[in-house]
């Protein structure tokens, strides 16, 4: 067995017994799986309410929720993979540096004959191949509960959509982990190992997007667009900050995907993400053996 | 002629302006128990981090199991055990699961009758499924040695072995190094700042102070010139003043 194999076992046998990750993973998956319910409650309430709206002759428009596609109820997916998903991950990828920390096994493994290149790409495989259960097992729960919502299977076209966004999903994911494997690897202190990717993680969820969201909004659950500015303050910061917005780049990517925008995939929100993940990971891969050692510089 | 384990001429380390190891120039032969002495910060860890790949020197040149520790690291890992001062391990996960992880790592293929092997060996069986979370420091130092020991290394390094341990502990770590020894001729390095440890297993003796070494000799000839453990003890203590003397006068 090569020794990416061997780490990458040893990282999910890892993970599997450590509580804390476990928990997040529950709640995510749990999230996803009544993010289609609370879809189908929304469009149902709004429904009720136009139809009251529309019988009292205060509106002449049609319900914006008639004919969604049934994608349309995966849209607090985004939600979840953007507030709690990418969360786990990076809770993933510090425990599993901190793990290490903690067992003292760094001397241990750096005096194997193993290439240390090939134990870090190791654990990022590792730590690949448990979010590529844990968005599976998403992915399969959001099928389930949205044929049941919408009494028929989803179609293939739709089934290829949902597992593209897994994919997207996956990816972005995976830059989550890789940031939380940097901090427990680059940071001494462990509580500011432990927070740093967490502080990371609030920047690039909220505090990116908040600068520029207002020039350029997603509409994930509203179903009527809003219009973006193409000037004026917002329009500027949003133009200096929005590479850096990568969860606002997943949601763009993800509506796209979901909904099969007319305007195609979104290929500068789809490098971005890319770029994003592949950056962490390659940082993470060619640490040098002194960080392992946790951080001393001899 | 005797085939040398460990051979450094030179070899010098410093972490940035600090000056850890001074010209280290020594032999350990093969089949020896070599106790490295020296007290706390004389530069005993960073000579064994050298000798075991996990550090660079930044002079000098040193050679394990006949592979250069620079330009031929792998091979030198290949060829070592090693056992730091401070080990954890893996709580969560059982005896057997973290020493799969450590075989395999090593090239072992199929770990599990070696693993089978040398738990027989240390007379360490039957905790097999029990999580390292559970174990005593004593415990886990068998486990430390199990791990070392898995590929059968030519050159074993112990780092400040009995550190922790109970009196219990300390003399089934003795026996178990002995015992290597004698059984697989595995080479022992072993640092220690306990001379009574280094009188009781070791086949010779190195001494280290401010990262140099003031004294090297084989048990017996060392025994020799000092034959009780109180006149050895005051020899290292005197090496020691004569070395911290001439440090402070510069000489």
């Amino acid at each position: 067995m090569s020794v990416l194999a061997v780490v990458a076992r040893h990282e999910l046998l890892a993970s599997r017994r450590n509580r804390a990750p476990q928990l997040l993973v529950a709640m995510f998956i749990g999230m996803v799986g009544f993010s289609s319910f609370i879809g189908w409650m929304t469009q149902h309430t709004v429904s009720g309410i136009y139809r009251q709206v529309l019988a009292d002759g205060l509106t002449t428009q049609p319900n914006p929720f008639v004919d969604v596609a049934p994608l349309f109820f995966a849209r607090n997916t985004v939600i979840y993979v953007v507030m709690i998903g990418t969360l786990m991950a990076a809770a993933l990828g510090v425990q599993s540096a901190l793990r290490d920390r903690k067992a003292a096994s760094a001397d241990l493994v750096l005096t194997r004959p193993s290439p240390v290149k090939a134990l870090l790409a190791g654990r990022m495989i590792g730590i690949g191949a448990l979010l590529a259960v844990v968005v599976a097992v998403s992915s399969v729960i959001s099928w389930l509960s949205i044929s049941v919502i919408t009494r028929a299977p989803l179609g293939l076209g739709n089934t290829a959509r949902l597992a593209g966004f897994g994919a997207l999903t996956w990816v972005l994911l995976l830059g989550f982990a890789a940031l939380g494997v940097l901090g427990g690897l680059y940071i001494k202190r462990e509580t500011t190992a432990l927070l740093a990717p967490f502080v990371a993680w609030a920047v690039i969820a909220f505090v990116l997007p908040q600068l520029g969201t207002a020039a350029r909004p997603v509409s994930l659950l509203n179903p009527v667009a809003a219009v973006p500015q193409t000037s004026g303050v917002f329009h500027a910061v949003s133009f200096v900050t929005g590479p850096l917005s990568v969860t606002e780049h997943f949601k763009t990517a993800s509506q796209a995907i979901l909904e099969g925008s007319a305007a195609g995939f979104p290929v500068m929100s789809g490098v971005v993400i890319a770029i994003f993940a592949a950056g962490l990971v390659a940082a993470v891969v060619v640490t040098s053996p002194s960080r392992l050692r946790g951080g001393a510089s001899e | 002629m005797t085939s040398l384990a460990i051979s450094t001429h030179g070899l010098t380390h410093r972490y940035g302006p600090t000056l850890a190891l001074h010209s280290l120039s020594l032999e350990v032969a093969a089949g020896e128990i070599f106790g490295l002495l020296g007290h706390n910060g004389a530069g005993k860890t960073t000579t064994v981090a050298l000798l075991t790949t996990l550090l660079r020197p930044t002079g000098g040149t040193a050679t394990v199991a006949g592979h250069d520790i620079v330009a031929d690291s792998r091979g030198v890992r290949s060829a070592i055990g090693y056992l730091p001062e401070s080990v954890q391990f893996y709580d969560e996960l059982t005896l057997m699961e973290n020493l799969r992880f450590f075989a395999k790592l090593s090239g072992i293929g199929k770990p599990d009758s070696r693993i089978g092997e040398v738990l027989a060996f240390l007379d360490f069986e039957g905790h097999d499924h029990e999580r390292l979370g559970t174990f005593s420091k004593g415990m886990r130092q068998r486990v430390g040695i199990a791990q070392a020991i898995l590929h059968r290394p030519a050159v074993l390094f112990l780092d400040e072995p009995t550190s922790g341990l109970d009196p219990e502990g300390v003399r089934t770590l003795r026996e178990t190094v002995v015992r290597l020894n004698a059984e697989w001729g595995t080479t022992i390095f072993m640092n220690t700042h306990l001379l009574a440890e280094v009188t009781r297993t070791c086949s010779s003796i190195g001494i280290l102070r401010h990262g140099e070494l003031v004294h090297q000799d084989s048990l017996s000839a060392t025994l020799g010139a000092y034959p009780t453990e109180q006149a050895l003890e005051a020899a290292y203590f005197e090496t020691a003043a004569i070395e911290t003397a001439a440090f402070e006068t510069g000489a």
